[in-house]
């Protein structure tokens, strides 16, 4: 008894600081280090930079197009009226700035100084300059982390907009993934614009990805091509975050937990569309 | 410094110990997702927590270098993705850290302690590469990563890089912490 008591008063408080450095480690990892995110976000936000406005002015050419697209953009909304085409509202936009990267370097994430408290959820997609950029993950009251598209796990159905040909993408690295086609001759050369497709359950279609820099059709078993991100994934600085109407609420909460739904959700359209051609 | 601490209460310099101890902590964390220029190669950056990590087993025993990697290894998981686990490369290079015994063989710090995390990151991220590995092999659909190639070629850039900008960040770490630990140990041994 008296041996114990000793050992006990030698060891005890060390048994007490192991159990509570292992007891908050534990509980930082449940929380998804929710409570680091929100202290990094409290320090770094002094030094985001506002966004420049350009003040250039348009070139005439761009101006045309832009209105143009307009036109178009109001013309498919009506057609779809008549069609009866049911299309959830799309939630407002948020304007988010990039305050950090991923915390280790096996995954390729971003941190957003935004977070629930602005409407972002798990699910919401996430856009540059140019095209999306990834998904968020995982959401604090005031900072989102994000898994960009150029992560090898994330995998999206895409498709060319010229042609319709069908395929995914995955991360390859920095600013290149990489699609494969479901088709055996599919219809693309280098230049045409990949956009997302119908099929992914993660993303709404029609948003802009990249553009095809080389194709290799001979590759097995399926013919790939090798796109150029349109969004500068890695000069980052501001993203907008739009609420997706593919996002389910009741699997936001599962997905936090999992490594990467991406992958399994994508794969299963992908392996189905494989399967009918 | 070193008379105001002798003269202190022993609660009060124990927590003045663990607030410093627990802060660089906080301090390594809040640098993680950070990329300055001049800590960035590729695209990748110094992996403080393991310099953390070796920086306190250097001079530890074997045990308190596991606990200190499971600890920091389980926080790591909570701020990227939790599989595979941090932890478990972490508490082998703890306990490996802890083993060598620097200190018994080799006086100099500095250029040791570069080499040692050199070694220790390239383990690391060996250790982390395996694991993505044996995700493919056992479960090949629902793994994070989907051939081995990819994974083998990744594990190059990022081990090298991540090695050599960790073995030259090192000493700015390394230096202030293990200075203020030896100081304590001094003021308490002769007790």
């Amino acid at each position: 008894m008296y041996a114990a008591r000793r050992w006990w008063d030698r060891n005890g408080i060390r048994l007490g600081l192991i159990g509570l450095a292992l007891g908050s480690a534990w509980l930082i990892r449940q929380t998804q280090g929710n409570l680091i995110y929100e202290v990094y976000r409290g320090i770094a936000s002094p030094f985001v930079r506002q966004p420049v406005e350009t003040t250039v002015p348009k070139d005439p050419k761009v101006q045309e197009l832009e209105q143009r697209l307009i036109e178009l953009q109001s013309q498919n909304r009506q057609l779809q009226e008549l069609l009866g085409y049911v299309q959830k509202n799309p939630g407002n936009d948020t304007v988010a700035p990039v305050i950090g990267r991923s915390a280790d370097h096996w995954w390729h994430q971003i941190i957003l100084g935004r977070g629930q408290q602005d409407g972002i959820q798990v699910g919401s997609i996430v856009s540059g300059d140019g095209g999306i950029v990834g998904r968020v993950v995982q959401a604090t009251p005031n900072t989102s982390r994000v898994l960009l598209i150029s992560d090898p796990t994330s995998q999206i159905g895409v498709t060319v907009s010229r042609s319709r040909n069908m395929g995914y993408i995955r991360g390859q690295s920095a600013n290149r993934v990489i699609m494969e086609f479901f088709d055996k001759v599919p219809d693309v050369r280098p230049g045409d614009v990949i956009a997302t497709s119908s099929y992914s359950r993660l993303f709404p279609p029609g948003l802009p990805v990249g553009i095809v820099e080389s194709v290799n059709l001979n590759k097995s078993p399926a013919p790939e091509a090798v796109i150029e991100l349109s969004a500068p994934i890695n000069r980052l600085e501001w993203v907008v975050v739009s609420s997706n109407p593919k996002a389910d609420p009741s699997q936001s909460s599962s997905q936090s937990s999992q490594p990467d739904p991406a992958v399994e959700a994508d794969l299963t359209d992908a392996s189905l569309l494989g399967g009918n051609q | 410094m070193n008379f105001d601490l002798l003269r202190w209460p022993p609660y009060a310099r124990h927590s003045l110990n663990w607030a410093i101890t627990v802060g660089s902590v906080l301090l390594c964390l809040l640098i993680l997702p950070t990329r300055f220029s001049g800590m960035e190669l590729l695209h990748v950056g110094p992996n403080w927590l393991l310099i953390w990590v070796v920086a306190w087993s250097v001079k530890r025993s074997m045990f308190e270098g596991a606990i200190a990697g499971l600890t920091l290894g389980l926080i790591q998981d909570g701020m990227t993705f939790p599989e595979p686990t941090h932890a478990l490369s972490l508490v082998i290079i703890g306990a490996l850290t802890a083993r060598l015994q620097k200190q018994r063989y080799i006086q100099e710090d500095f250029i040791s302690i570069a080499l040692i995390v050199f070694g220790m990151v390239v383990l690391s991220e060996t250790i982390t590469a395996l694991q993505f590995s044996l995700q493919v092999i056992i479960s090949p659909d629902t793994a994070a990563y989907r051939d081995l190639g990819t994974i083998w070629l990744y594990h190059q850039r990022i081990a090298l890089a991540s090695a050599i900008l960790s073995s030259l960040w090192a000493p700015v770490l390394y230096y202030p912490l293990n200075r203020w630990w030896e100081q304590i140990a001094a003021i308490e041994q002769p007790q």
